[in-house]
């Protein structure tokens, strides 16, 4: 590809300055180089659940019920990856599904939101092409649909891909949609955007005529390339992923490296969480103790979040402890969400045998227990 | 499986409680952003589905 210089475009097919990356925030995806993973680094025995999170910002979609699979995987932060990455998203079938039911699906997803794509024009006059990279390796030769599925228009672009044994870069660049000029991205901190990777999938997704990087309003049966692998297909399959990059433009530059921290405020717009790291450790701030079986405690949040946020709390609640008058023991009988906005989330905290002594502050830690974490989330 | 949950500092109906079977509750705003929310408001479209009262 020859470096293009012009006083329309500038420097066209620039990819990279000194063999290194050209510059800061072309990447559109969060956590795509798989550093952060708040909830836990592995999560087996997946493929029942709608949606299932192991590292931030991934998601692992299967359907459910009748379109179920029984199929099943693992999902793991692992430390794998070509020269220059140190962390991939690993999946390894653990139970295969060769009898594959029309409406089953298995895909990884990135979300974004349609404040953060402005850029793209999608929809509208000038819109821009993107470009999707990421490596890939498998245990064996696949072949799998790499999909951008616009949510605000239900429209669909995709293109097959290759896995081989070995790590390998995939650049994809989809075609600009301006369609007729009426399905722009909402500007707003709804899902605009996914980047889809489709893993397994019965007719429902591929029993109709697949047409490569071309957008067009959603339907179902051409949305999986043709002869596309299946990740279930036996017990030994696995799918690597890591570098994942998405940039406006017909170019696939170098990987955008991020630090480690400014990921991690990037992932906690998405979901935050406390605790897990000492046994005596503490949890969020200082509670007001209302009764004495009733106490109020503000989380705030590191960053302020995309949404107000659900309430969850690992562990019983007896791995809790609210020290309070003396600092005497406390153990919890209950949590529970009471007020959850994006930049403060108020949590009640309930201890049922009444002798908690009202009036006095009290400080919320583990009950020699490591299991217990507050989280909050506002993914998409 | 959903239950509203009253506000101890407001006294209002402030997020809700949803319980599934073995596992801890989760608690969820009235933000139509929240996605669990949203998912809340496509079940109780459906006929006979309707919020349990606080306790």
């Amino acid at each position: 590809m020859s470096l293009i210089l012009d006083g329309t475009n500038g420097i066209t097919n620039l990819t990279s300055i000194n063999s290194g990356q050209l510059g800061g925030r072309r990447n559109l995806v969060m956590n795509g180089e798989m550093k952060v993973a708040q909830r836990t680094t592995s999560s087996a025995g997946l493929g029942a659940d709608a949606m299932t999170r192991v590292l931030d910002r991934w998601g692992l979609v299967t359907n459910t019920g009748d379109s179920a699979t029984a199929g099943r995987v693992t999902m793991a932060q692992v430390a794998d990856g070509p020269s220059g990455f140190a962390n991939c998203l690993k999946l390894t079938t653990t139970t295969a599904d060769t009898s594959i039911a029309a409406g089953e699906v298995m895909l990884i997803q990135h979300a974004f939101e349609g404040q953060d794509l402005q850029g793209i024009y999608k929809g509208v006059s000038g819109a821009k092409q993107v470009t999707v990279s990421f490596y890939v390796k498998g245990n064996a030769n696949a072949t799998y649909t790499c999909e951008l599925f616009d949510r605000d228009n239900l429209r669909t672009i995709g293109q097959a891909f290759a896995v081989t044994t070995d790590w390998n870069r995939i650049e994809l660049t989809f075609a600009a949609d301006e369609d007729d000029g009426s399905s722009p991205f909402d500007d707003d901190n709804n899902v605009s955007l996914h980047i889809q990777i489709f893993l397994h999938g019965g007719s429902t997704f591929s029993g109709g005529t697949f047409v490569n990087n071309t957008w067009a309003n959603q339907t179902n049966n051409t949305r999986m390339a043709e002869s596309h692998t299946s990740i279930l297909d036996a017990t030994s399959r696995t799918f690597f992923i890591t570098g994942v990059q998405m940039e406006i433009g017909a170019t696939a530059t170098d990987f955008e490296h991020r630090s480690y921290g400014e990921e991690l405020l990037l992932c906690q717009r998405y979901f935050q969480q406390w605790g897990g790291d000492l046994a005596y450790g503490y949890f969020g701030g200082v509670a007001s103790i209302t009764t004495t079986s009733n106490a109020f405690m503000p989380l705030l949040c590191t960053v302020e979040m995309r949404a107000n946020p659900t309430f969850a709390f690992v562990g019983a609640a007896s791995v809790y402890d609210l020290r309070n008058n003396g600092n005497a023991s406390h153990p919890l009988t209950g949590l529970a969400g009471d007020q959850l906005t994006k930049t403060v989330a108020g949590i009640t905290l309930t201890r049922s045998n009444g002798d908690l002594t009202a009036d006095v502050p009290g400080q919320l830690i583990g009950n020699n227990s490591t299991v217990g974490r507050l989280q909050l989330s506002a993914d998409i | 499986m959903y239950k509203k949950v009253i506000s101890q500092m407001s006294g209002q109906f402030s997020c809700i409680e949803k319980t599934v079977s073995g596992q801890n509750p989760i608690y969820i705003p009235l933000d139509p952003a929240n996605t669990d929310y949203a998912e809340y408001l496509l079940w109780e479209a459906i006929d006979g589905n309707t919020i349990a009262d606080a306790d």
